[in-house]
């Protein structure tokens, strides 16, 4: 395939990527990319959520094929067309959805598409193979347990095991910690150093800055598909520099914003911890808002942002602490936070919409339980229809129809029914996760003036986004959370690129914790 | 009543349930591999009865294997079809499967009626002969029981065994079920689901096709419209009575032909008791079984679902 006979495939740098680029539709993913894997290394590659990490990974497993470029690999001219080639080669990817087979034990999981395996599955030498590769790693990776039935940690130590038994000679990590609590973090930095002790490069993708201290002998920083910084050595590497570059400039941009008169204080949050088993959670959070104001959450996908979410809508069960609207704990209760006022854009369109039901019957689903549209519990078909038709009116949903299914109407407008639905009374509190993600720029501003219009109303308004422009032209105030903690917290003028990026990694100390 | 104490009763009984059962378990063997690849094949009493149809009208003027093979290879055709809506066209799993039996029915009447009525003669088979062990088939009373039985039977449980082999200690077992538990990690791998799903849909259909030639050419001998009564989808319940595992469905598709066969035999003994009170106990038997085992029960996790591959 790559290698050519007479060629000593262990010389030679083990990965050269070399003006690599990448368009998916109207998005560069990665533009004349260059990059180097040395030999013994553990190269650490940082960006921002949608900085084109993962298609640089993909692209060097073989899963997608660049639009240009040229790589090398161990020398040897290297261009898998499938990640079945890419694994002969020698290159293992262990993704962020991991890739064994839930229902198989590991034993299975280690022939099953391994190159060149017999067409007979002998359990027992896969069992003696398991478990050799995991007495030499000091792990324990049980052989014959199902894989659905080992903990996220342990599934990971059994990929990396199956990717080195394969015969890897290069193994790229894909946001591998991000599910991990701080011990396995630990063992997995062990692990990783125990392979590059046995020669086997890493290429280790991340956007958590302060394990890469410990872990990494080089990192490179990718910005919006483009290599910022080039193989720097991270122990001399000043990393809240590193975590600036990584955002880049962030600036207020020209949002015409209404003034809005500040009220008092209308929603508190107090020691909220949330534990789920889906994501990171969040832990002993605080803040006010108040009646007028729009906080911003930002932070990288992933950092609890969803339980957040939950949490604020009476949606999540806490693990402690209170969410108190006008003095009323809504603690846990959806319904007492409808109650309450609470409103919800669903960060998802198709989870805060009933995609299958109508958009009547979407409109006007807070009634639902209020006796408003029904008598004797019979829904009033007529009444329904005429609220609904006024709603879509009044938030300009296209096309215009109560009966259209939710499902058939384009994303923007899946938004405006959503805010049709959630803002038809002016909320106390509106809770907005990622209000124009994915919308064109008249819808997103459509959506961004009913937040100020929301707030002018005086509701307390949270913002809650991955996407940092979208949360400078909106909020009044920023707060950071990090592996479900708030690192920072600073008025919209402060907001400077040094402090968010130096948040957003995790490199500010954790403020405001009272609990955990 | 006396019967019911006589070693003869409970031999004749365990050898017409495992003749009965001869058709079931080729298919629920076929069935039970589509079904951990993912695939819901609800066509299968479409390629049972195919193959019951195809194998005598090609027996008939040949020779008994030559139409049973030919009446696996017509199931598989009929499979084909599952494989192009549901697997590669991604049309509804269980609206194709539907559609496939009623095809089947419908096709194999039809071809029935037009080749019968109209000057055509009736079409049949003799059955087979007794293959009989030299003295295992003298040991009283399990000799009786257990021995005795037509090569479409021996057949059937050499292929348990080859199943069971392949399923379990072949890579293309472990690709079976990988592609039917987790379709997406599977393809990671590097493995073609479509491909596996293929494969494992047309061994359901050879095996679906196999089973009505066995019922066909094993024990009926000549052809009536809707002749395999439901089988298929018996079929189907002994799969879930096994919990997707190959020696279950063996072992379930015997029990079921058991206890049609119990049936049968009671219908001798209790003349005043309506034979169609009887003919209920597999299912009553079934329904108990499917109580119980859901305890433990584990469908493939894919399974229902059409896999489209991205990129």
């Amino acid at each position: 395939m790559t290698s050519e006979p007479g060629a000593d495939p262990a010389t030679g740098t083990p990965l050269s990527v070399r003006g690599v680029s990448r368009r998916f539709g109207s998005v560069q993913a990665l533009a004349n990319v260059e990059f180097t894997l040395e030999a013994g290394e553990i190269h650490a590659l940082v960006g921002e959520n949608g900085a084109g990490k993962s298609t640089l990974a993909k692209i060097v497993a073989g899963s997608i094929r660049s639009d240009s470029g040229s790589m090398s690999l161990f020398g040897q001219p290297y261009r898998p067309t499938s990640r079945r080639e890419g694994a002969a080669a020698g290159v293992a990817h262990v993704r962020q959805q991991l890739s064994l087979v839930r229902g198989l034990t590991v034993a299975q999981n280690l022939q099953l598409g391994r190159p060149g395996a017999p067409a007979i599955f002998n359990a027992a030498s896969a069992r003696a193979e398991v478990e050799r590769w995991s007495d030499e790693f000091s792990l324990s990776v049980p052989a014959e347990t199902l894989v659905d039935d080992m903990p996220l940690a342990v599934r990971q130590q059994a990929e990396i095991l199956i990717a080195v038994a394969w015969g890897a000679r290069l193994l790229i990590l894909d946001e591998p910690s991000s599910a991990l609590g701080p011990l396995e973090t630990r063992a997995l930095i062990a692990l990783c150093h125990r392979l590059r002790s046995e020669g086997t490069p890493i290429l280790y993708i991340s956007h958590r800055l302060p394990e890469l201290a410990e872990l990494a002998d080089r990192l490179t920083v990718l910005r919006s598909g483009r290599v910022i910084v080039e193989g720097a050595d991270v122990r001399a590497a000043d990393l809240r520099e590193v975590a600036t570059l990584m955002i880049g400039d962030v600036s207020l941009l020209e949002v015409n914003r209404p003034e809005i008169e500040r009220g008092t204080s209308r929603l508190t949050v107090n020691d909220l911890s949330v534990s789920s088993t889906q994501e990171i959670g969040c832990h002993g959070l605080n803040f006010e808002v108040a009646g007028g104001e729009i906080l911003g959450v930002v932070g990288i996908a992933g950092n609890g942002q969803d339980s957040l979410a939950k949490a604020l809508t009476g949606q999540a069960k806490l693990a402690s602490g209170h969410v108190v609207v006008d003095g009323e704990d809504i603690s846990g209760s959806a319904r007492q936070a409808i109650a309450a006022g609470v409103a919800h854009l669903h960060e998802d369109r198709s989870t805060g919409l009933a995609a299958a039901f109508s958009v009547a019957d979407n409109a006007t689903a807070r009634h639902v339980r209020s006796g408003r549209f029904t008598r004797f519990g019979v829904r009033l078909a007529d009444k329904i229809a005429r609220h609904a038709g006024e709603l879509v009116e009044r938030f300009q949903v296209r096309p215009p129809d109560p009966a259209a299914r939710a499902s058939s109407l384009s994303g923007g407008n899946q938004q405006k029914l959503m805010a049709a639905r959630e803002l038809e009374k002016n909320p106390t509190v509106l809770v907005a996760h990622g209000p124009t993600k994915g919308l064109d720029p008249e819808a997103a501003k459509a959506m961004r003036d009913r937040c100020f219009a929301a707030a002018q109303a005086g509701g307390a308004v949270v913002v809650i986004s991955a996407d940092l422009d979208e949360v400078s032209d909106l909020a009044h105030r920023v707060v950071v959370l990090y592996r479900g903690r708030v690192t920072d917290a600073f008025p919209i003028e402060d907001m400077t690129s040094e402090r968010l990026g130096a948040a957003m990694a995790g490199l500010t100390e954790t403020m405001g914790a009272t609990s955990g | 009543m006396s019967q019911l104490l006589e070693a003869t009763f409970w031999s004749a009984t365990v050898a017409g349930g495992l003749r009965l059962a001869t058709p079931l378990i080729y298919a629920s063997i076929g069935e039970t591999f589509a079904q951990r690849a993912g695939v819901l094949n609800l066509g299968l009493e479409g390629y049972m009865i195919i193959g019951a149809l195809t194998s005598l009208y090609v027996a008939d003027p040949t020779v008994a294997p030559l139409g049973f093979l030919v009446g696996g290879l017509a199931g598989m055709a009929l499979a084909a079809l599952m494989v192009l809506l549901s697997i590669r066209l991604f049309a509804n799993q269980v609206v194709v499967g539907f559609g496939l039996t009623i095809l089947g029915i419908g096709t194999t009447g039809y071809i029935f009626h037009v080749t019968t009525d109209v000057g055509g003669r009736d079409r049949q088979v003799s059955l087979p002969s007794e293959i009989d062990i030299p003295l295992l088939s003298d040991i009283p009373w399990l000799g009786d029981a257990v021995f005795g039985h037509s090569w479409y039977t021996w057949l059937s449980l050499a292929l348990v065994l080859l199943a069971g082999f392949v399923a379990s200690r072949t890579i293309f077992g472990l690709e079976v079920k990988a592609v039917g538990e987790d379709p997406d990690a599977a393809a990671a791998k590097g493995v073609d689901v479509l491909r596996i799903r293929t494969q494992a849909t047309l061994i359901s259909g050879f095996l679906g096709g196999l089973g009505g030639a066995a019922l066909m050419l094993g024990s009926v001998g000549r052809f009536q419209p809707y002749l395999t009564a439901n089988r298929g989808f018996i079929a189907l319940i002994v799969i879930i009575m096994a919990s997707w595992s190959i020696w279950g469905a063996a072992v379930g598709a015997f029990v079921f032909g058991f206890f049609e066969a119990l049936g049968f035999n009671l219908n001798n003994v209790f003349v005043d008791v309506p034979i169609e009170g009887l003919n209920a106990i597999p299912f009553f038997v079934a329904l108990v079984i499917l109580t119980v085992s859901a305890r433990w029960a584990r469908m493939p996790r894919g399974l229902g679902e059409n896999y489209v591959p991205t990129v």
